[in-house]
């Protein structure tokens, strides 16, 4: 089922094309990673979604309504935006329970959803003293505080320890996987998400770059194989003989393109060579994000 | 809707700031009450007194409007509803759970209103503590529900209440909280002071909301220019609620359109 569909959606700040033209669809019971470099148009694309923003053209719609058609709209959509929007004088429960309160939801939520994400000590403390991973936390809180069918994130991860990140990983993961809700997590890091997504869509200046599987987006990238010999001038000519593109990064190692691993090591064998590691490489992701992104 | 004005409420009282407020508003309605009744019937330096004697009707009329001196502080409370929503961007949760903004800044309005009005009630009972007391002790004829009181009351409350408003207004039309509280203070302290001091002015002033509020407060105060020009009190009544009405406009209109980023 779609539960998020963004349909050529524009956005300008002055001069600034924002958002350009972005199409892009979430399925319950996925995790899509929203990625894109710093300033890409993530945030104005989730804050057109949330309504907070007015798009210039296009539509962005939530269970095929706008957001701001939902009649219990945090029953719906659970959104975490800026790890900073809380009062600092306010508690912990106290800001779950004004939420509660605005979207007719039982008080008694504020302290579950704080159990939830790990925060059932500091409910009493203001948010002031809070350090910024326990303020994602409660911000993770307040999106879930309706049990909503659609979870929203933007950049979730900032401000996080690793055990608080392997901590959302799983969290999003049960949420989408176990209890069917679609989520979407905006990060411009992607080895960030890169465990966690089932999806990608990466965005650049404003205009949709890829729409896909994680699978598909390794798939276009070359893997080359990694052959460490302290001999490897040697093997260089012998694999460039069969066919291979050869590049030296580094004495003693070598990158071999174009041919797969086998063919690497029945030259190997053939000149007797010592091999001290022979890998093939694992498509760099990053370098993948990186190509795609890339300033043109 | 009641739960949104509920939940506005709930957002007030549980932050610090409204009974730092309070206090600064009682401490401040106490020191004119303090003056007032300290220097009632002292004979100035022409022999005649420059307040009413403590067991005049004067006394009392005046000494009930101290309520209405503190209506800066409603304000500040009135700007810092709103303006605490974008210093601290919590405005994205709250237009989060209610997509429907204008519905927010009707709740806002409203929880100032009852605001307003229980600061108003709050510097009503102060002033009943001090001025009953030292009526009774002057061996004056004490004056609750007669001699205009009731409506100087009224009109007490009625100007903190609106004051509550004009805060949220201004609030959402600046959304800068220094500078929104900043601008009340020179409204309230320099700009409406002299609109409504200086008698060439005072045709203007009378229209002011201070201006309004003393027509509706009945303060016959001389300020050394002789007795100051007001509306009636039905008319100053009036401007203060179109005032109400023009601030609650001005609040709705520039927080619906805007984009919160």
């Amino acid at each position: 089922m779609t539960a998020i569909e963004i349909r050529n959606l524009s956005k300008a700040f002055g001069p600034v094309r924002a958002v350009d033209d972005v199409s892009f669809s979430v399925e319950s019971g996925t995790v899509t990673g929203y990625l894109g470099p710093n300033g890409a148009g993530k945030t104005t694309t989730l804050r057109c979604l949330l309504g907070l923003v007015t798009a210039d053209s296009g539509t962005a719609l939530v269970d095929g309504r706008p957001y701001t058609a939902l009649e219990r709209p945090l029953a719906e959509v659970g959104a975490v935006l800026e790890a900073t929007s809380f009062h600092p004088g306010r508690t912990a429960r106290d800001h779950l329970r004004v939420i509660c309160t605005a979207a007719g939801l039982p008080v008694s939520r504020a302290d579950e959803a704080l159990e939830q994400v790990g925060l059932a000590d500091s409910a009493g403390k203001r948010v002031a003293g809070f350090s910024l991973g326990m303020r994602q936390r409660l911000a993770l809180g307040t999106a879930t505080l309706g049990h909503p069918r659609v979870l929203i994130l933007d950049e979730p991860a900032n401000g996080l320890d690793p055990a608080g990140i392997e901590w959302l990983r799983g969290f999003l993961r049960s949420l989408a996987h176990e209890q069917g809700v679609a989520v979407l997590v905006s990060s411009h890091v992607l080895s960030e998400v890169q465990q966690t997504v089932d999806n990608v869509v990466i965005i650049a200046r404003g205009r949709l770059v890829h729409q896909g599987s994680l699978a598909e987006l390794t798939g276009n990238g070359d893997r080359p194989v990694r052959v460490h010999a302290a001999d490897a001038a040697r093997l260089a000519p012998v694999l460039e003989a069969k066919g291979a593109r050869v590049e030296q990064p580094q004495p003693g190692v070598l990158r071999v393109h174009g041919v797969g691993a086998e063919t690497v090591g029945q030259a190997v064998l053939d000149e007797g060579v010592l091999v001290t590691e022979l890998v093939r490489e694992r498509s760099d992701l990053q370098e993948i994000f990186m190509e795609l992104t890339r300033e043109k | 809707m009641t739960a949104l004005v509920r939940s506005e409420l709930q957002k007030l009282f549980t932050t610090r700031l409204w009974w730092i407020m309070l206090i600064v508003m009682l401490l401040f309605t106490g020191i004119s009450l303090g003056f007032l009744i300290g220097f009632a019937g002292v004979e100035g330096a022409q022999g005649a007194p420059t307040l009413p004697g403590r067991d005049t009707l004067e006394f009392q009329r005046s000494a009930w409007t101290a309520g209405a001196g503190s209506s800066i502080f409603v304000m500040v409370l009135g700007i810092i509803m709103m303006t605490s929503e974008y210093r601290y961007q919590t405005i994205t949760t709250t237009f989060l759970a209610t997509p429907r903004r204008g519905r927010v800044v009707a709740a806002k309005l409203l929880a100032g209103l009852l605001v307003g009005v229980l600061f108003g009630v709050a510097a009503l009972l102060l002033t009943a503590a001090a001025v009953i007391p030292s009526v009774l002790i002057a061996g004056g004829e004490l004056a609750l529900t007669d001699g205009g009181i009731p409506r100087i009351m009224l009109g007490v409350v009625a100007t903190s209440a609106l004051y509550t408003l004009f805060g949220i207004g201004l609030g959402a039309l600046v959304r800068n909280q220094i500078a929104a509280v900043v601008g009340a203070i020179v409204w309230v302290f320099v700009i409406e002071s002299l609109l409504t001091a200086i008698p060439a002015l005072q045709e203007v002033g009378k229209f002011t909301p201070s201006g309004a509020a003393q027509s509706l407060i009945a303060v016959q105060a001389d300020t050394g220019f002789g007795q100051a020009d007001l509306l009636p009190s039905w008319a100053g009544a009036s401007v203060l609620v179109a005032y109400a009405l023009l601030f609650a406009l001005v609040a709705s209109l520039t927080t619906v359109r805007r984009d919160i980023t």
